[in-house]
């Protein structure tokens, strides 16, 4: 045993090396071999399944951003290009496309999962508003998105959309000047749309899941609420929990 | 008591911690088994609506078609909708405003609304409301209690909300659009009830304003569709607004009228907005 464990060693250098230097791997098993309790239920999947949902929206999308143009001159015959030209490029499009509503149903999914399982209560209140910025954030990805094929129906949604924007109390009309580089969606408006759906939102939501996944991870996840194990929830009785049937 | 209920909920995270430690699984491999399953039918349903959407477009599946020599979109919905739509054109004269269908809700808002009281609290103030509201839910309901039943009021907000969004998501995905080419039947008739058949700028306005998607927001004798709040235009001329105020207005919405969300039509070109304008102040309500 000994023997076979030194005549494999070397193997094992790289691995230490990493170790000895920044302890990811120590994370990484960390990460693997932390506990959950043992009566998750496929329910609790549903984040996982968000999270794939980003990452073929975040694959599709640098591959699109490879090919597709931002300028009102060439961005819809780009896009006609990538679905009708290149190997495979009908695929990637119809991915990211299709993948957006996939992508915003299982965030509402994994919410409603969240909500019925109460799982947003002590000590999980802030995983719970992380979640909602990302959902606010996921729909802005989609209104930007909408406009980049510059089609008549993403043209005039956008138009609409952005003079909505621009009747909010205030900030309103700075928002739209802004989303729209000018008074009117023109050329500058695709650039600056295709600047936010491709850089800032991702980024952010980017940041946000880590954040997110960080909590989750920090606080473990709850097991279902009918449980009976304590790993669950607890038999015992809450102070006060008689007086309201609230909640 | 609250001093109570902190403490109760300390040690039942504690015991939870403790209780997890000593009696969970590994994430790796059980959880992670579950993960990675459910995150291929994620993948594999995205790869499948991509392939529909292609390979049900009719024709040779580009989404494109010759009209005498013309390339166009029409007719080229496949069993999930066109590929492509027709190239975005600001001087278009027909649109359909349509959002993406988890924004329909919001546009099934629009149209409960009106002009101008009340929109913004469909646009802006029940978006930021609802938002603002899920921030809340764990400092409204700050109980430890999880469980669905013993949980009535959450749950009955929870279904009520849930039907609600769904309920206005398909009223949104259903409300009809007039169509440009049906409209335009009924010009002679809107001439002979508001009495500007012998105004022939007016009626050349008429066919315009059928053609120009004004109708997906203004109702006109019955037709089109209320949305965004937009008023009724059949009385529109019985305020003599004047010809240079309706095209200023056409031409910027909301530099003339603070915060419209009507899209600028300057694009159209002073001639047609001017026959549009006659059309609107000839618009005195049937006689
Ligand atoms: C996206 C929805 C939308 C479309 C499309 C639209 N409008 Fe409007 N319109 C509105 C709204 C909202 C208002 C109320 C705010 C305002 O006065 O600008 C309005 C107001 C008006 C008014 C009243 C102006 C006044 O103050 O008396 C006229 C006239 C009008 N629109 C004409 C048109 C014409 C003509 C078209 C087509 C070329 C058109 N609209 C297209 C939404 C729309
Ligand atoms: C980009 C979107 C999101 C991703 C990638 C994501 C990912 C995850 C993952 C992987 C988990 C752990 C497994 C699970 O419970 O399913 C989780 C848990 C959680 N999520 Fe999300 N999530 C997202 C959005 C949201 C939203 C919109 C909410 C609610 C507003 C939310 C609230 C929570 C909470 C409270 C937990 C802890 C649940 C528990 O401990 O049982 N998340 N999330």
């Amino acid at each position: 045993m000994s023997n076979q464990r030194s005549k494999y060693e070397h193997l094992m250098y790289p691995v230490d090396w990493l170790e000895e230097r920044s302890g990811l791997v120590g994370g990484i098993k960390y990460f693997l071999f932390r506990k959950v309790p043992g009566d998750v239920n496929w329910f609790q999947t549903l984040g996982a399944a968000t999270l794939t949902a980003f990452l073929v929206q975040a694959t599709t999308g640098v591959m699109l951003a490879m090919y597709y143009k931002p300028d009102a001159k060439s961005a819809y015959p780009s896009i006609e290009h990538i679905t009708n030209d290149l190997f495979a490029g009908w695929l990637v499009r119809g991915m990211h496309r299709w993948g957006a509503s996939v992508f915003i149903i299982l965030m509402f999914m994994h919410m409603g999962r969240v909500f019925l399982f109460g799982a947003y209560k002590y000590p999980r209140e802030l995983t719970w508003i992380v979640g909602v910025i990302l959902v606010a954030l996921g729909l802005a990805e989609g209104f930007t998105g909408y406009l980049l094929p510059w089609d008549q129906t993403a043209y005039w949604a956008t138009t609409v959309g952005i003079n909505i924007n621009g009747t909010a109390p205030f900030l309103g009309p700075f928002i739209a000047q802004f989303l729209q580089g000018g008074e009117f969606i023109n050329a500058d408006t695709l650039s600056r749309f295709y600047a936010i759906h491709m850089l800032l939102l991702p980024a952010m939501i980017a940041g946000l899941i880590g954040l997110h996944l960080y909590l989750v991870i920090r606080l473990g996840v709850t097991s279902p609420p009918w449980s009976k194990e304590a790993a669950g929830g607890s038999n015992d009785s809450e102070p006060g929990a008689d007086e309201e049937t609230h909640g | 008591m609250a001093e109570d209920r902190r403490v109760f909920r300390e040690r039942q995270f504690k015991q939870y911690k403790s209780d997890v430690k000593k009696r969970g699984k590994p994430f790796y491999p059980y959880v992670m088994l579950h993960d990675s399953i459910m995150s291929l039918m994620v993948v594999g349903v995205i790869v499948a609506l991509a392939t529909i959407w292609k390979w049900t477009t009719p024709g040779d599946h580009t989404g494109i078609v010759m009209h005498d020599g013309v390339a166009s979109t029409e007719g080229t919905s496949g069993w999930l909708g066109k590929l492509n739509d027709d190239p975005a054109d600001p001087g278009t004269i027909s649109f359909t405003p349509r959002p993406d269908w988890y924004f329909y809700f919001l546009f099934y808002l629009l149209r409960i609304f009106k002009w101008p009281e009340s929109v913004i609290l469909g646009t802006i103030g029940i978006p930021t409301i609802c938002v603002l509201l899920l921030i809340a839910i764990p400092f409204l309901d700050t109980r430890a209690e999880r469980r669905p039943l013993h949980r009535p009021v959450a749950m009955v907000t929870g279904v009520l909300v849930i039907f609600s969004m769904g309920m206005m998501t398909y009223r949104g995905a259903t409300a009809k659009e007039s169509l440009g080419s049906e409209l335009l039947g009924k010009v002679p008739v809107w001439a002979q009830k508001e009495g500007f058949a012998t105004n022939p700028k007016a009626v050349a306005g008429a066919k315009l304003f059928a053609v120009a998607g004004c109708m997906n927001c203004h109702v006109y004798l019955g037709s089109g569709a209320s949305n965004l709040g937009a008023p009724e235009l059949t009385t529109e001329g019985a305020q003599h607004r004047g010809i240079l105020f309706q095209v200023e207005h056409l031409k910027c919405p909301s530099c003339v009228t603070k915060g419209s969300p009507m899209p600028a039509f300057a694009s159209q070109g002073q001639a047609n907005l001017t026959l549009l304008a006659e059309f609107l102040e000839a618009s005195q309500g049937p006689k």
